[in-house]
């Protein structure tokens, strides 16, 4: 492939040339080669086990790769270490950040550097921050503290503190994953300056739509291996998709009904009424919000993380008490307790599983008699019936397509889209009534993401209400009937999903109110 | 080429097997170290095998020793299946003995009511030992490592000053302990009492409990993830206190199976380390109430072979040495079972990805 942009004789930026990188049982990557040039934005696309976080720890020193070759400006290097790679002018901005959360973002900055002046007070990397920061064009507050930043500051920081060690090849790991739609605009913008610098940029992502519009080409990995690099000019989203999965993904209308679906019910199955919550420093998480959830609906959750969203699904599933008003559940005053609400109905896939659906070191079986061991078969009595438990777990795993080689070992050797399919179907059992579902998708590949669906859309025509509450704004539009949209703890405002402006959602997910009710709104931004 | 990769978990087999070669280690290290300062290993070695498994009175021996060290190792054994530890269980220990010591000394009666009511009561002290850490870790969140331990000291000082003050023994007037107390748990073989079959079943009716019924179950998940345990709506509140009440009952009833079956009198220093001891104990059974059993068959064996080396004028301190050495090697090789070949350019790709 002869690239044009590519003035001739200059080596690329990066070369691997067969890489292979192995784990127990795993081909994490195995003969992958690829090059990132000068002035290029490279994507690097696939599915969650593709390889690509793998490929990049080789790249920038966290693992050493089994076998292959790094070329860097035309030379071999190796990296013992990240420290190595970022003195060859390879920085990585990971996708959980690696700050220190009670520093300042100056003291960040100059952490573990060797152009760090000694013995230098506050102020002295408080104005070298500074300067920093303008140089690269990167905004921060240089005497703010890491932790009272929001995610998109932190990135800023982040990247800023790669820059400022001369980095010439930036590696981000799905760097908009926590980014509202205008942060990941000016992060974009931002990369572009970058590039014009003659810089490089590799970017892993799974989302189509940002690989279309940032990056130059697209290599693609699948089962650890190089598919191959485009243009991404010559590239459409459905073939980019078509090559990661290595099959057609076919988009679906999620919201048309089967045929002989239940109907939207008439009185609603979950309701919150004025419902608030406070955090233990007093701080309202969650501030008067009323909704009611219709059996055979989904009802969207939109916003940037960290808005109350954990609340709201807490209440929703009994694991937290309101503080101030009302949940019904049918109609009723809800039973206080997560168990009482999935006895009646209440089915709950949270938004980290590893942390809380799932025992990690327990085994399969043990996992998926979670919701069901208190009655017969399993329980009973007192009893735990483990072959009862096993003939559920075998169940659901059937239901699920997920092969368990041994249903005694620790669920956490189980990949991520995996343990999120047992944990759907588990849930799925108990939800007769509601089913709430937080950031489902979060860490799935396409073909996770759309079996997950699919399981909604299942449930949704059997009648149950749906919660799901997402950040990814073309997921809610496709599968909700309508949308909140949360910011601060407050319910904004509920939208009917057919139709709705992408553009008025995002003002709503940051907190401006344009529209419906002008009176109490703010003003058009 | 075939490298070695570690993984998560650890076979029982692999564990069996690396411990095997860590105790045929630890016995070649002692015995070179033995023959290097000028010891006939050979006459030590058959001294010590002949006084431990080689003769009935090493094997009377040894059962004794297990005897409190299963219930220990299950006491600490338990606590760390809901993700806790119990490092009380040598106060806990006293407390039983003092417990099951006071109802033999001063409650007459016939033998088949005081011996059940001493162990009544060697429970109910144990447990009252460890309330006040248990409801401190159960709603205050205070680590329940510090509190357990520090009470260990006030248990073994109260039991010095019951054994050598109010209750000592005024028949004899020996000092360092209580008076005879007449009853006794009955004899099974030799010196062997019944609280040997009695504590081998009490680890197996825990295994069971912990496998086969709903309240093990929830101890499980809630130690495996406290979280999982929230969302299921498991009442964690209750199962930690009952589960660290049940603990301080376990350690209580090895320090009464000491006191009427072995010992017969309250004597200060009596646990002699053996609460500790089941710390080592459950360490070694990895978290199984039934693999307490022969964990606590081995650390019975070292403490049996030490006292033997002991009478060979070996110093105390090296026979210490030993069962660090042993420990060590143990830990190493249960380090080593995660490892396991893998042959990287093999065809067949396991399904579960990282």
């Amino acid at each position: 492939m002869e690239m044009p942009s590519a003035a001739p004789g200059t080596p690329p930026v990066l070369q691997l040339v067969g890489i292979c990188k192995y784990f127990p049982g795993v081909i994490a990557n195995e003969d992958v080669s690829l090059d990132v040039r000068p002035g290029e934005i490279l994507a690097l696309l696939g599915e969650n086990g593709a390889g690509k976080s793998t490929l990049m720890n080789v790249v920038t020193g966290i693992y050493q790769p089994d076998a292959g070759e790094m070329i860097l400006d035309g030379y071999g290097a190796e990296f013992a270490s990240p420290q190595e790679a970022i003195r060859a002018g390879v920085g990585m901005v990971h996708q959980h950040f690696k700050l220190v959360p009670a520093f300042t973002v100056a003291e960040n900055i100059h952490l573990g550097w060797s152009e760090t002046p000694r013995n230098a007070s506050p102020a002295v990397l408080e104005a070298r921050t500074r300067a920093l920061s303008e140089q690269f064009g990167f905004p921060v507050n240089p005497s703010a503290r890491v932790e009272d930043l929001s995610a998109g500051e932190q990135q800023r920081v982040e990247i800023l503190r790669v820059l400022a060690r001369r980095a010439r090849l930036l590696i981000l790991d799905e760097p908009t994953a926590v980014l509202t739609p205008a942060e990941a605009r000016d992060l974009f913008s931002a990369l572009r300056a970058f590039r014009a610098g003659g810089n490089a940029v590799i970017i892993i992502s799974h989302k189509l739509d940002e690989v279309m519009e940032i990056s130059d080409r697209v290599t693609i990995l699948r089962g650890g291996r190089n598919v191959g690099t485009w243009e991404t000019r010559e590239c459409s989203p459905r073939m980019l998709a078509a090559r990661m999965v290595g099959r057609e993904i076919v988009p679906q209308d999620m919201r048309a009904r089967a045929e002989g679906a239940a109907g939207r019910g008439t009185a609603p199955e979950l309701s919150l009424r004025s419902v608030s919550i406070r955090d233990e420093r007093g701080v309202e998480t969650l501030s008067d919000v009323t909704l009611d959830v219709f059996g055979g609906e989904i009802l969207g959750i939109a916003g940037v993380a960290g808005n109350g969203q954990r609340e709201l699904t807490e209440v929703l599933t009994g694991l937290l008490s309101p503080e101030r008003g009302e949940v019904l559940l049918g109609g009723r005053t809800a039973p206080p307790g997560a168990d009482a609400f999935a006895r009646s109905g209440v089915g709950h896939i949270p938004q980290d599983r590893l942390h809380s659906a799932l025992a990690p070191s327990l085994g399969t079986t043990d996992n998926m008699a979670l919701r069901e061991y208190r009655a017969p078969p399993i329980g009973g009595s007192g009893l735990f019936r483990a072959d009862a438990a096993l003939a559920l777990a075998r169940e659901i795993a059937g239901l699920a397509e997920v092969r368990i080689p041994d249903f005694g070992a620790p669920v956490r050797n189980l990949s991520g889209g995996n343990q999120q399919r047992l944990v759907a179907r588990r849930e799925m059992r108990i939800a007769s009534r509601v089913l709430v579902a937080a950031y489902p998708s979060r860490g799935l590949d396409i073909g996770a993401i759309a079996t997950m669906h699919r399981y909604f859309a299942e449930l949704r025509d059997k009648g149950v209400a749906i919660v799901l509450v997402s950040e990814d704004l073309e997921e809610l539009l496709n599968l909700s009937d309508r949308i909140g949209v949360m910011f601060h703890g407050r319910l904004m405002a509920t939208l009917d999903a057919e139709g709705a402006d992408i553009e008025r959602i995002g003002l709503l997910m940051g907190g401006r109110n344009v529209g419906e009710d002008a009176a109490s709104g703010g003003g058009v931004g | 080429m075939t490298r070695f990769q570690r993984f998560p978990t650890a076979p029982a087999r692999l564990v069996l097997a690396w411990r095997a070669a860590a105790l045929v280690a630890a016995a070649l290290i002692v015995g070179v170290l033995l023959a290097l300062s000028g010891r006939d290993v050979f006459v030590l070695g058959e001294l010590v095998l002949r006084s431990t498994v080689g003769s009935r009175f090493g094997l009377e021996d040894l059962a004794l020793f297990m005897t409190p060290l299963v219930l220990t190792g299950a006491a600490v054994t338990v606590t760390s299946r809901i993700g806790l530890w119990n490092i009380g269980g040598e106060g806990q220990f006293y407390l039983g003995a003092i417990g099951a010591a006071g109802v033999g000394l001063y409650l007459p009666g016939p033998q088949i009511i005081v011996l059940p009511l001493m162990a009544l009561a060697a429970i109910a002290c144990g447990m009252a030992w460890i309330v006040v850490p248990t409801l401190a870790r159960a709603y205050a969140g205070v680590s329940e490592i510090i509190t357990t331990l520090l009470l260990n000291f006030v248990a073994g000082l109260l039991t010095y000053w019951l054994a050598t003050g109010p209750w000592r023994d005024r028949v004899t007037g020996a000092l360092a302990s209580s008076g005879r107390i007449s009853d006794a748990i009955p004899e099974l073989w030799g010196v062997v009492h019944w609280g040997f079959p009695l504590s081998l079943a009490i680890a197996a009716g825990l295994a069971a409990i912990m496998t086969w019924t709903g309240w093990g179950y929830e101890v499980r998940v809630s130690g495996a993830n406290p979280g999982a345990a929230r969302y299921a709506g498991m009442p964690m509140r209750g199962r930690v206190i009952a589960v660290m009440l049940l603990s301080g009952a376990l350690a209580a009833l090895a320090g009464m199976f000491e006191v009427a079956g072995t010992v017969h009198r309250l004597q200060g220093g009596m646990a002699d380390n053996f609460g500790y001891l089941g710390i080592v104990v459950a360490v070694l059974a990895r978290r199984s109430c039934l693999a307490v059993i022969p964990a606590a068959l081995l650390m019975a064996l070292i403490l049996d072979a030490g006292i033997v080396l002991q009478t060979q004028q070996l110093a105390a301190t090296a026979v210490l040495a030993i069962t660090g050495l042993v420990l060590l090697l143990i830990a190493i090789g249960d380090e080593l079972a995660h490892y396991r070949p893998v042959a990287p350019a093999s065809s067949t790709r396991s399904g579960a990805a990282a």
